[in-house]
């Protein structure tokens, strides 16, 4: 239930091929999935249902006249905090259904993130800035270096986390093998089973025979292994190069996955082991866990399972930073992702993408300090998620102490996603989070593969341009002298030095720990 | 004579690698393992005799292999197995045969608590009784309890039979019972043949999901 009018949807009728010539073009009738527009008898286009329209702006994208505009009507909405237009969809939701508001993709609003750090270039009293242009960079990560038999190396420190199949179609799965493999980093197959072609297109093969290489260097494949166990069997785990151990997420920490029915088509159904039609619900913790012990355990058997060859990866949501990093570290894993409460989701209630968690700028410091004093930092990798934009969030998240970081909405944006919000309706628009295929059928894995790795090769660019002003060439010697923070909140949060002050807070100084 | 792997004060990583080796054709014994959490994992073929008993996790992710226990078994016996056989011939600790798509567990003592959960598809037979909460959250394959069940039986079942030749402390949400049919009896009379348990398949009681959806309204 849409609050009335949340979008204002206008056509130029002076160029719409439509309004000139009915009959001709109802691209725009073809292309949303909302029922936003309507095609009479006579062959004329109208805008049917204003109420309807989600932002999602395909329209406008495949107008081949340039004559739709989407504008957000939130202006009149956002004078009347705290009703803002959300909180009225949300109660209006809950009234006719009596059922709490599901959500897709991240939190909205805002909250303490990358954007109160700027970063500190080098000038006379630190080391000489780098050359970008023609000195090299060191932008390598290694995973499991001394652990596993078979270590994965990451070209760049950049990953895909993982987002399931059932969340995201088939056709954004792959998108992701062939984009890592195009750009030598790792993508994840979430906790919905694999798809069959996922573990050879990330390694860069379109055969499953791996005969000829088509997609160099090649990339990684993380298998994920969660409470649901969907598809999950010993020839599952070992169809990737690592394997990650789900705890939490920053969209819903303390809960499991949710895919809903509907959502569970034959092909699903098949890959996750369940009948059609029946709700994939994830429970929120390990039936199989009853201790730290048993934890321990479980990283045990999963080498046993992958021979000591695979790295382990451990996935955190936000929530006790320090103390969660440390025991995933004692737990023996190779890496830890910890994300923010800013996380991206296939569909979580909203109250919890809202308002449970951590900002990613809170997790990192604790994350480092833990592994620091446990002699592992930088050995056990940290893998920071959440919100994580660009280049300058990227490095932003390096310098704090992280070695790597998740593209999850960012790479779904790249994939062609224009942020409205609506993945939970499995309508998406661009192919990315639908199961239907017609919508599916707009998504080409191999065009949208190269946005993908065009997206990392770019944001790659970005940390060697901010690791090199700063007078490094290796991502490792970042550290958190390079970054200021700019307000108080943020020295507060993160502890790093602020502008002006040119010190941590007094607090930080005193030996804080958490 | 059984090749015989003695796991006294190994680790985990070595008695693994050489039960790899030594799986070809032969039933392997192995000794002094019950320190050993997750061992038999993931194997595809071959057949191992735990002689006394066995640590957590036993044949976890078993793909054909077949397993027996001379002892008792640990938690978390057989987990998420997709394809063989783990028989126990004494006592199962809590979490038997949970998350399982395929195979058969046979337990002939008794088993702990959360048996079953998360069941896919796999036959799990318990021979004695099993703790609380045993078949929760169950998606397919069958539960067979010879001897009576704690509380919470079948919680949120969606799909899949649950069979108790005892009785039960309470039935959890979402189950109700079922008559039990001739096939049913069949299935049962298989099971109890093929594994040499002593009961009458048609004093038992079959436990089904109410509904296939328990979750949302
Ligand atoms: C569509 C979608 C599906 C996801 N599915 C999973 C999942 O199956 N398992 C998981 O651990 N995290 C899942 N996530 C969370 C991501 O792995 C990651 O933590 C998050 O996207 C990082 O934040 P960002 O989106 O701001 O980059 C999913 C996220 C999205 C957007």
């Amino acid at each position: 239930m849409p609050v009335i009018g949340t979008f204002c949807v206008s056509v130029d009728k002076d160029v719409c091929v439509n309004a000139q010539s009915p009959g001709k073009c109802a691209t725009c009738v073809e292309v949303c999935p909302y029922g936003v527009y309507e095609i009479d008898a006579q062959g004329q286009v109208h805008v049917n249902n204003y109420n309807t329209c989600v932002g999602c702006r395909i329209c406008a994208e495949f107008c081949p006249a340039n004559a739709i505009r989407i504008n957000p009507a939130e202006s009149e909405y956002l004078s009347r905090y705290p009703w803002t237009f959300g909180q009225i969809e949300e109660i209006h939701h809950k009234s006719l259904t009596g059922g709490y508001l599901l959500r897709g993709f991240g939190t909205a609003g805002p909250l303490p993130h990358f954007d109160g750090i700027v970063v500190v270039p080098s000038q006379l009293a630190s080391e000489s800035p780098r050359d970008k242009y023609r000195e090299e960079c060191q932008m390598e990560v290694v995973i499991g270096e001394d652990t596993a038999e078979e270590p994965i190396t990451l070209r760049y420190p950049i990953l895909f986390p993982a987002m399931s199949y059932g969340a995201l179609s088939r056709e954004a799965k792959l998108a992701l093998a062939i984009g890592a493999a195009k750009t030598g980093i790792a993508t994840n197959t979430g906790e919905g089973g694999v798809v069959p072609e996922e573990p050879y297109y990330a390694n860069g093969y379109a055969d499953p025979e791996r005969k000829e290489q088509k997609w160099a260097p090649g990339g990684y494949l993380v298998i994920q292994w969660s409470t649901g166990r969907w598809g999950v069997s010993a020839d599952y785990v070992n169809a990737g190069d690592a394997v990650e151990i789900k705890i939490g997420q920053g969209a819903k920490p303390g809960m499991g996955g949710h895919l809903l029915g509907a959502k569970v088509t034959e092909e699903i159904a098949a890959v996750r082991g369940i009948p059609v039609g029946s709700d994939a619900l994830s429970p929120c913790r390990y039936y199989d866990v009853l201790s730290f012990e048993d934890m321990k355990k479980m990283v045990a058997f999963l080498r046993d399972v992958t021979d000591y060859k695979k790295p382990i990866l451990m996935k955190l949501g936000p929530s006790r930073p320090y103390d969660d990093v440390r025991m995933a570290a004692e737990a023996g894993v190779d890496a830890i992702s910890i994300d923010g409460i800013c996380g991206g989701t296939g569909a979580s209630p909203d109250v919890v993408t809202q308002g449970v968690g951590i900002p990613t700028i809170a997790c990192i410091p604790p994350a480092v300090r833990a592994l620091k004093d446990l002699g592992l930092h930088r050995k056990v990798k940290l893998i920071a998620l959440g919100g994580i934009r660009n280049g300058l969030d990227a490095f932003k998240a390096l310098a704090m102490g992280a070695d790597a970081v998740g593209f999850g909405t960012a790479a779904e944006i790249a994939m062609g996603c224009r942020a409205c919000m609506a993945c939970h309706k499995g309508n998406c628009p661009y192919g990315i989070t639908s199961q239907k295929p017609e919508l599916r059928a707009r998504l080409d894995p191999e065009e949208v593969g190269q946005r993908l790795a065009n997206f990392v090769q770019a944001t790659a660019e970005e940390i060697k341009i901010l690791t090199m002003l700063s007078g490094h060439d290796d991502i490792r010697d970042l550290s958190e002298e390079d970054l200021r923070a700019v307000d108080i909140n943020t020295a507060a949060i993160t502890g790093l030095k602020m502008i002006g002050y040119e010190r941590r807070l007094p607090w930080w100084e005193n030996g804080h720990s958490s | 004579m059984s090749p015989v792997l003695d796991a006294k004060d190994q680790e985990l990583k070595t008695v693994s690698r050489k039960l790899r080796k030594m799986l070809n054709g032969q039933p392997v014994v192995v000794k002094n393992a019950a320190h050993l959490h997750g061992l038999a994992a993931g194997l595809k073929h071959g057949e191992v005799v735990i002689e006394g008993h066995s640590g957590d996790y036993l044949g976890v992710l078993n793909d054909g292999a077949t397993i027996t226990v001379k002892g008792d078994a640990g938690k978390y016996l057989a987990d998420n197995m997709t394809r063989g056989r783990v028989l126990v011939e004494g006592n199962a600790d809590y979490g038997a045969g949970q998350y399982c798509y395929g195979g058969t567990v046979v337990v002939k003592g008794n088993a702990g608590d959360f048996t079953a959960t998360m069941n896919k598809g796999a036959t799990i037979i318990i021979g004695g009784d099993v703790g609380s909460e045993a078949g929760t959250y169950m998606l397919a394959g069958d539960l067979v309890i010879v001897g009576d069940a704690g509380a919470n039986l079948g919680n949120y079942l969606i799909r899949g039979n649950i069979y108790v030749g005892g009785e039960w402390a309470s039935l959890g949400h979402n189950t109700r019972l079922e008559p039990l049919t001739e096939e049913d009896v069949h299935k049962l009379e298989g099971y109890f043949a093929e594994h040499g348990i002593q009961a009458d398949a048609h004093g038992f009681h079959k436990l089904a999901p109410l509904s296939a959806k328990p979750f949302y309204k």
